[in-house]
């Protein structure tokens, strides 16, 4: 069915709502240490239950991250800016209101650049504010308990504008936005544990229209790929309810509702319909006064912004020639860029690096359930199995080799993993492989003749047939330079 | 010596200091007082007995062993029971908190117990600190010490009767729109407001954040100005405290020359005949000490009520959103399933006025009346500020009357509306942030106590208790009801 959707009529409008959890010490507005995964409401303060008579004050340190990405994505950030009380009742809520900030936002608009499918987007964001994350709900099969361990924790949420239009755009866009945070180490971008949790809001309209339809709400993704499939899912199912419908109005079609991503259906499922725009009824906290930054203050956060992503990955592309596939792939992972990076230091060779960390290693790792970074090759082995083969010390069969010793013994270091191996010594002595020069000139006479006629292929094909017949063991230089001399003087 | 509850806070600490009584006679003193008394007054809804002993049993070492005592050393004092004492019952008065044992001390009770004072018990007070009788206390109403059949005020109205009738010498208030002013007035007592954020709100349960503020109900100024010593200082739990050095209160019973005293008299213009007589009275007191009367515009001040019924109730529905049954506090018996706890907890561990704030709170922030309602009421607000500033150029402080009238009978008000007048006097401090205090001013016609309030600039709470202080020492309407000299 999706194959016979008119997608090409169609466009997609996709707004996101990211909320990061700030890798804070304490909460947002407690002293109660910011940390997942302890024994259920053991982290907790006499603000995170709410408790009557306790009273919010706010974390500086949480400010001074959320201004940093302000300033990271070029945004403006409000001198003043303001908490509002944003009242729903819920058990995971203590106060059964959420302190939030919904008129003055501590950042406005900015820009994300990322790299979609090879091809660099700018997006447009609309705001960035903070507030505290809600509680969790436990359910247990005769009852219900809230931890509060997570209630207050410091979030920022980074409001899109509604300017993306792809699935792989929304999925990039959020990529930058974490590298961005985990470059300012602000969040550990940890989507496992919640750390990055994802809302799209989602219509698509006729191509060319230039209004929104009616919109709908998917929540809570913490996963790129679910996002993907989820913003798919959706687009497919509104594009099909027009298709089918031609004549009934978009608002009946697509009545604005809040919807889940269920992995296993592979379908967005209705959590509830908004018929009536929920009521917050914000107004201003009397509990916390106005956030006020000095001037002095913004100016010194802006000259001490670490290297962020973007800047990384035009460094990447344009001074270490990385193909910008390469250098996104690198720079979304902050520690496996940062790998790079120490790996580079030591061996100036970025491109091989690259391939070695973005393709060979992480082939070799892929169903390990391990990384690079994890594993226990360090940077510096890397560097050594590199600089090796660019010092002719090993060619690049043996490299391949000496790399699988290296995942199945992690913590050697490859120049150790070489000498212990007689299998991997070149062999460079001229003795051992002229006769076999020889015996493949003699075999491929047309060759010699192409390679005289100046086809460089056929030079290569013979240097192949010598690397096959000595098991790549035989030194490249000493090959290729019997070999020109040889044909040169036949 | 005089007998106990004759003596000022003042003068009890420096008998305690001096030997003269032992910490644990004083306990055991007020606690037969209050023992004697409660029933009738109502005043107190929980006594700290073995707390209270405990510490005048420490005190009395300490001093056996010559080691320093705290500025409150061995005075008794009420603590309002909407104001946590850690591992001790706060209830507000409302059924809800039945059970609701303190995780924490409230900040003033804490720099009280540090300070050495004997916390003696827990006053009554109007549910969640709303209203302004006493009467809508869950438990049962406080009485008035003058007369029994009126009420004490409120919502201070336990504390206010406790230091009436000198069942303890000092107590604490909060006030969102007069609840300590406008009891200490219906009582014959001093209560002072400080200005906002002088004293943190932090284990106060709150009714109306921007608005609540603690303060002391004493029988004298001299008592307030100690009590200001110990309580209002800079608090890192509560982010509206003002970030300010602890201040001392030098009293003289003279006034600066050249005081000029601002008197919004087209606002007062409707004072029945001997309100504004015994008000007339105060201000030609301050005349004879001195002080230059001038004329000042706060007609704005008309609008107090209506946008402070407003603005305190809209904070109020969220600051008492979080009485759920989920955590704390008493979850209905009834309730099957979550919107059932929420709904028969809250249906039945609320009273009356509590509920009808909420509901009023919630309407006016509601998407749709918020701009007519509390946008526009924060406007007002914003005004009165502006006229306070414009008044106090011209003026050092300003007086008027606590109340509309003196202590009312109980029942007496069958219009919530008209009771909410009350407030009229009380809630411009409150709304401007400014420091107020309310003094005795002599008596109506049915002996009943009147008081006096002066106003001050933000921050400029020393000078207030000053005023108050020459005025006090001047005129010395404080009396002990006659049933409880």
């Amino acid at each position: 069915m999706k194959g016979d959707l008119p997608y090409e009529l169609w466009e997609p409008v996709i707004g996101l709502e990211i909320h990061a959890q700030l890798n804070t010490q304490s909460k947002l507005f407690s002293p109660a240490p910011n940390h997942f995964g302890d024994e259920p409401n053991t982290n907790i303060s006499v603000v995170c239950t709410g408790q009557p008579g306790a009273l919010p004050v706010l974390n500086k340190e949480a400010v001074k991250k959320a201004v940093q990405f302000g300033l990271a994505i070029g945004a403006e950030i409000s001198p003043v800016s303001t908490f509002d009380r944003k009242s729903y009742f819920y058990p995971d809520s203590p106060r059964n209101f959420q302190i939030t900030q919904y008129e003055t936002p501590l950042v406005r608009g900015g820009t994300i650049i990322a790299d979609v499918g090879g091809t660099s987007m700018t997006f447009q964001v609309n705001r960035a504010h903070l507030e505290d994350d809600a509680g969790m709900l436990k359910h247990f099969s005769s009852f219900a308990g809230v931890d509060y361990n997570r209630a207050g924790a410091p979030l920022i949420e980074i409001v899109s504008e509604p300017c993306i239009h792809s699935s792989k755009q929304a999925s990039a866009y959020a990529m930058a936005v974490r590298a961005i945070m985990l470059y300012l180490d602000a969040s550990d971008g940890n989507m496992e544990e919640g750390s990055l949790r994802i809302d799209a809001n989602i219509s698509v309209r006729p191509k060319g229209e230039k209004g929104l339809r009616p919109r709908i709400e998917i929540k809570n993704m913490n996963s790129f790929t679910f996002m993907e499939m989820a913003i798919e899912a959706e687009v497919s199912r509104q594009i099909s309810l027009y298709t089918n419908h031609p004549h009934r109005q978009p608002l009946e079609l697509i009545p604005p509702g809040t919807y889940r991503w269920d992995p296993e259906q592979r379908q967005t499922v209705l959590m509830r319909q908004k018929e009536n725009a929920d009521d917050y009824r914000y107004f201003p906290e009397p509990d916390l006064v106005p956030v006020v930054l000095s001037q002095a203050y913004l100016d010194n956060l802006r000259a001490t912004l670490p290297e962020l992503p973007h800047d990384r990955f035009r460094r990447y592309v344009s001074d270490l020639g990385l193909t910008e596939y390469a250098a996104s792939t690198l720079i979304n992972e902050k520690q496996l860029s940062d790998y790079f990076e120490q790996a580079l230091a030591i061996c100036n060779h970025p491109r091989m690096l690259c391939n070695w960390i973005t393709v060979e290693f992480a082939g070799r790792l892929k169903d390990t359930g391990k990384t690079l970074l994890n594993i226990g090759i360090l940077p510096v082995h890397l560097a050594r199995l590199v600089q090796m083969i660019e010092q002719n010390k090993i060619t690049g069969r043996i490299a391949k080799s000496v790399a699988d010793d290296m995942v199945a013994t992690p913590g050697l270091d490859p120049e150790t993993i070489v000498a212990q191996n007689p299998d991997y010594q070149p062999v460079g002595d001229i003795g051992s492989i002229e006769p076999i020069v020889d015996e493949i000139l003699a075999a491929n006479p047309q060759s010699i003749i192409d390679f005289k006629a100046g086809r460089e292929k056929a030079f290569g094909f013979l240097v192949g047939q010598v690397m096959k017949q000595t098991r790549g063991k035989a030194d490249p230089q000493i090959v290729n330079s019997l070999l020109r001399k040889k044909m040169e003087n036949s | 010596m005089k007998r106990l509850h004759h003596l000022s806070a003042l003068e009890l600490r420096n008998a305690f200091l001096n030997g003269e009584v032992k910490a644990v006679e004083i306990a055991d003193f007020f606690l037969k007082r209050i023992q004697k008394n409660n029933k009738p007054l109502g005043a107190f809804l929980s006594i700290l007995e073995s707390r209270a002993l405990f510490k005048a049993e420490a005190l009395d070492k300490k001093r056996a062993q010559n080691k320093p005592l705290g500025k409150m050393a061995g005075v008794p004092i009420a603590i309002k029971d909407n104001m946590h004492i850690s591992g001790e019952i706060t209830t507000c008065a409302s059924h809800f908190l039945n059970n609701y044992k303190a995780p924490f001390d409230a900040t003033v009770s804490r720099l009280l117990e540090e300070e050495d004072a004997i916390l003696i018990g827990k006053t009554n007070l109007d549910e969640f600190a709303m209203g302004s009788s006493n009467e809508n206390s869950a438990y049962f109403p406080a009485h008035n010490p003058w007369n029994l059949k009126c009420v004490p005020g409120g919502s201070s109205g336990g504390s206010s009767a406790a230091v009436s009738a000198r069942l303890a010498l000092i107590a604490t208030g909060s006030d969102t729109g007069g609840s300590i002013r406008q009891p200490a007035g219906f009582c014959g007592i001093v209560g002072y407001k400080p200005t906002y954020g002088r004293v943190s709100r932090y284990g106060l349960v709150a009714f109306a954040s921007s608005l609540d503020q603690i303060g002391p109900m004493t029988a004298t100024v001299a008592d307030a100005a100690l009590t200001m010593e110990v309580i209002g200082r800079y608090c890192p739990h509560d982010a509206t405290s003002l970030d300010l050095p602890a201040e001392s209160y030098p009293l003289s019973p003279e006034l600066e020359p050249g005081t000029v005293i601002g008197v919004p008299w087209q606002f007062l213009q409707d004072l029945q005949p001997e309100m504004k007589a015994n008000f007339m009275a105060s201000v030609d007191a301050m005349k004879q000490l001195g002080a230059h009367v001038v004329d000042i515009d706060l007609e704005v001040l008309k609008y107090s009520i209506a946008v402070y019924y407003i603005l305190a109730t809209a904070e109020a529905s969220t600051n008492l959103a979080r009485f759920d049954g989920i955590r704390y506090g008493v979850r209905s018996k009834n309730a099957k399933n979550l919107d059932e706890i929420y709904e028969f907890s809250r249906q039945e561990g609320f009273g009356r006025e509590v509920k009808k704030r909420i509901m009023l709170g919630t309407y006016v922030l509601s998407s749709g009346y918020q701009d007519a309602y509390y946008k526009k009421a924060q406007k007002v607000r914003t005004l009165m500020v502006e006229a306070f500033e414009k008044a106090f150029a011209i003026c050092d402080t300003i007086m008027m009357p606590v109340a509309p009238s003196g202590a009312f009978e109980h029942r007496s008000f069958h219009d919530p509306l008209q009771m909410y007048l009350q407030d009229i006097f009380t809630i411009p401090a409150n709304l401007a942030g400014l420091p107020a205090i309310s003094v005795p001013s002599g008596y109506d016609k049915r002996n009943m106590p009147l008081g006096v309030q002066f106003i001050g600039p933000q921050l400029c709470d020393v000078s207030v208790l000053q005023y108050a202080y020459a005025y006090e020492q001047s005129t010395k309407h404080t009396q002990i009801p006659p049933n409880y000299v």
